[in-house]
């Protein structure tokens, strides 16, 4: 990188928020995917005057910038690809604002999604989208890639949160979207543009996001099936049954027989666990709720139902779930984690369908999700290092995508497209969409100097 | 094939298994003051994950993040994957060490402890107004930082021993050098062995040790195993403390910062509550209690060699004693009493202390 550009950096950022010292450089190499590259600096902005002061040097000298929050992302969407500037977002961490009485709240990009449920607790609200990686990944992360979560099925993702934003754009102007109310229809809807768009369009720095009033009561149960079509099918059911629940997680034989391996929770080696939660604002409506589900759960073939009278008990029913992602990492050296999503009544045929495709290239998968609304996480895992099997790996992500997408699915209901769905961009979106998407990155982008190299955009 | 560094030979397998989920920057005390992902646990294993694979050598420009941990073991606690760091970390630095790559604070304490009794290289001990390697009971052992930073706090807690009419005896302690173990170097024989005559000359059945580390160091460390063999028990003063009544009260707000040394390395959370919730019924717990404890920066000779990050540490630790409102903070370590001490700002005005002398001083009158 040119030294005036490094010269100039220093002095935006000053010398304790400015980088090039090998150890930064590696860690901003990686996310929490399998994609690497290294930067050739980080800085850590403290104000968007500061991210507009270097997005206007980098667009002039036409250096790449990669925005960064808590690095946790599963698809590289945090890894520099193309080198140049880590914008590392994580010291703009103030809640700005906490505004009940009007249901929302005001947050740089660098709070941690944690953090602002710990503020919320003590008003009774919560900000529902709660991504697994929540006790790290920052807000600015979740609106970038759109964050879901194991409350989805109910609450949603991120996107239907978000009421404006701040964006410093590549040529350093800074862009306001939205508004600070319940409904807003003035002008096209910018603020939607930016969530989801990966870095790709702008920086964000400052977000306003709705909250919800919390549900204090919960009811959790968990169920065990010998057939995976059953399980999918009891999901779809529930679905329709004219209740919602908040949460139906779901396991694959092959998770059970990880956590079998990796813990002492001894569970029955069947197809399939879903566990099931609802809320609600007394505790007669989530146990109506969950009857329902239980009810339904049986009709499709469920045994050894668990219900959990008491928080300890509802708590020991999360341990096979909340244990999960421990036990996977130890299987295989490496895994990847898809997030294919269909329509909720396609569930038996997408979940039958992976298995046949681990069968087929002779490839592990665990397949787990958040199957109420129809987001799967198929956990393909592998060695890494004999070239064959690597190959049959992306054979079977290929395949899942390709299952997905058949099934009136999409590539990704989570995670993002990042660097490791970007070359499947197009079998889900058509050229006319293709354009329309590159014309938008043309123009907030025109030098492509924000997080380039992602999402398939570039010819 | 023998790996270049003895890291990669014994812990290559869990550095390979950090799955780069980041889930230790929530608990990693490094990262929560500095805010440099190269220093959490998760930065450190990629950088380690780099030298496994060629791509860099272990040298100097690594001593930034591979020096800079607390050994407070909230990551392994906290790590999916089960990745020890703690102990990688330790490995890593013995690496560093051999090949002349070290940080000069760590090398500095090394040396001292060569032609030194302690770490701050003080000749003349603190006498605590008492007779010492006398025969008794107990050997009090106090450490270095009770016994060249915090005496008062240690005068203190030896008095409540005295209004307990505990039978101890002080000796001319030396350094037990556990900590050296930290910094990439080895327990120092000489003093070891020191420690290990004078206790034995005393006659005494127990040895209560005034630090956490201390009493690691005596209870898991080879150097040391000779005392449990002649059936001398090693016990932490809260262990000692637990179950004696002492017939005094406060009324003030308490809190209870666990001490890394004592809580996520020993397991001893419960026995200084049970004393703490005696004294003083209005009892608060931190947002961040037992295994989840935020440690107070002082460990892994982090206070040593980056004193203000340290200190920025403690400053977090203190947040969380404000947010609760407490008039007094309890421990009982003096490493920690020390750090968060220093650590205090003018307008923060609860008090800091270990247990004991908060007892002898409530017993006194004084508190």
């Amino acid at each position: 990188m040119d030294e005036t550009v490094k010269k100039a950096l220093l002095d935006i950022v000053r010398e304790e928020n400015f980088s090039d010292s090998l150890i930064d450089l590696i860690s901003d190499s990686y996310d929490a995917s399998e994609h690497k590259h290294r930067p050739d600096v980080a800085v850590w902005p403290q104000n968007t005057e500061q991210v507009s002061a270097i997005l206007k040097l980098a667009n002039e000298y036409k250096v790449p910038v990669t925005p960064r929050g808590a690095g946790t992302s599963l698809s590289g969407t945090t890894v520099p690809v193309q080198g140049g500037i880590v914008l590392d977002m994580l010291r703009m961490d103030k809640i700005l604002e906490i505004r009940v009485e009007d249901r929302l709240v005001v947050v740089e990009p660098g709070v941690v999604y944690d953090q602002l449920e710990k503020a919320l607790d003590s008003y009774g609200f919560f900000f529902p989208p709660d991504p697994a990686s929540g006790v790290v990944s920052t807000l600015g992360g979740n609106v970038a890639v759109n964050a879901g979560g194991l409350k989805g099925v109910k609450y949603g993702t991120t996107k239907d949160y978000v009421l404006g934003l701040e964006v410093v754009l590549a040529n350093g102007s800074v862009l306001r979207t939205g508004s600070r109310c319940m409904k807003c229809v003035s002008g096209y809807d910018l603020t939607k543009l930016f969530v989801g768009s990966e870095g790709t369009l702008g920086v964000i720095t400052e977000i306003t996001l709705k909250v919800n009033p919390k549900p204090p009561a919960i009811a959790t149960c968990t169920a065990y099936f010998d057939d995976m079509a059953d399980a999918g099918s009891a999901i779809s059911e529930t679905m329709r049954s004219g209740i919602l629940p908040r949460t139906l997680e779901f396991l694959d034989d092959q998770c059970i027989v990880a956590l079998n391996q990796g813990t002492d929770l001894n569970l029955p080696e069947v197809a399939a666990m879903v566990l099931a939660e609802t809320d609600g604002f007394t505790q007669e409506g989530a146990d109506y709720e969950m009857d329902k589900v239980i009810e339904v759960f049986e009709r499709n073939n469920a045994r050894g139902i668990t219900r959990a009278y008491s928080p300890e008990e509802a708590e020991h029913l999360w341990t096979a779930r909340k244990s999960f992602g421990g036990v996977i990492t130890r299987l295989k050296n490496n895994f990847i984690v898809d997030d294919t999503t269909v329509p909720i009544s396609k569930l038996p045929e997408m979940l039958t369908g992976v298995k046949a495709i681990s069968k087929r290239y002779n490839v592990p998968i665990a397949t787990m999700g958040h199957l109420g609304d129809g987001n799967l996480h198929p956990n393909i895992l592998y060695d890494g290092i004999d070239p064959e099997e690597i190959a049959r790996v992306r054979k079977a992500t290929a395949d899942i995508f390709k299952l997905g997408l058949e099934l009136g699915g999409t590539l990704t209901g989570e995670h993002g497209i990042g660097l490791a769905k970007a070359e499947f961009m197009p079998l889900e979106h058509d050229e006319v969409a293709m354009e329309v998407m590159r014309s938008i990155k043309r123009l907030f982008d025109p030098n492509n100097i924000l997080n380039p190299g992602k999402m398939g955009l570039e010819v | 094939m023998e790996a270049k560094y003895n890291f990669a030979d014994r812990f290559g397998d869990q550095v390979l298994r950090c799955s780069k989920c980041g889930l230790c920057q929530a608990v990693c005390p490094v990262f929560g003051a500095m805010l440099r992902p190269s220093y959490s646990a998760r930065g450190k294993m990629l950088i380690l994950k780099e030298v496994m694979d060629g791509t860099i050598e272990l040298s100097d420009e690594l001593i930034e993040t591979l020096f800079q941990c607390t050994i407070c073991k909230s990551c392994f606690e906290n790590c999916p994957s089960g990745v020890d760091v703690p102990e990688i970390i330790r490995q890593t630095r013995r690496d560093m060490v051999q090949i002349g790559s070290c940080h000069p604070a760590f090398e500095g304490m090394n040396e001292v402890l060569k032609n030194h009794t302690n770490i701050y290289a003080e000749d003349e001990p603190e006498d605590f107004e008492r007779e010492r390697n006398k025969k008794a009971k107990y050997v009090y052992f106090i450490g270095c930082v009770g016994s060249y930073r915090e005496d008062e706090a240690t005068m203190s807690t030896l008095d409540l021993l005295d209004r307990l009419k505990v039978d101890y005896t002080l000796i001319d302690e030396v350094c037990c050098s556990g900590v050296l173990e930290d910094l990439g170097y080895q327990i120092n024989e000489r003093l070891a062995r020191k420690n290990i005559d004078l206790i034995l000359a005393t006659g005494a059945k127990a040895v209560i040790t005034g630090c956490p580390y201390c009493s690691r160091t005596f209870n898991s460390k080879p150097q040391y195993a000779e005392l449990n063999d002649k059936g001398i028990k090693i016990i932490h003063v809260t262990q000692f403390l637990k179950g004696m009544d002492f017939g005094v009260k406060t009324d003030k707000l308490v809190t209870y910062h666990d001490p890394c040394d004592l809580g996520r390395h020993c397991g001893i959370y419960e026995e200084p509550r049970e004393i703490v919730r005696k004294i003083a019924p209005r009892f608060a717990e931190l947002r961040h209690n037992r295994v989840d404890a935020l440690c107070c920066g002082a460990g892994g000779g982090v206070r040593g060699a980056y004193p203000k990050n340290s200190i920025a540490m403690a400053r977090r630790r203190l947040q969380e004693v404000e947010e609760v409102g407490a008039d007094v903070v309890l421990t009982e370590c003096n490493s920690c009493v020390h750090n968060l001490s220093n650590a205090k700002l003018r307008k923060q005005k609860f008090r800091i202390y270990n247990i004991s002398q908060f007892i002898n001083e409530l017993m006194e009158g004084t508190e």
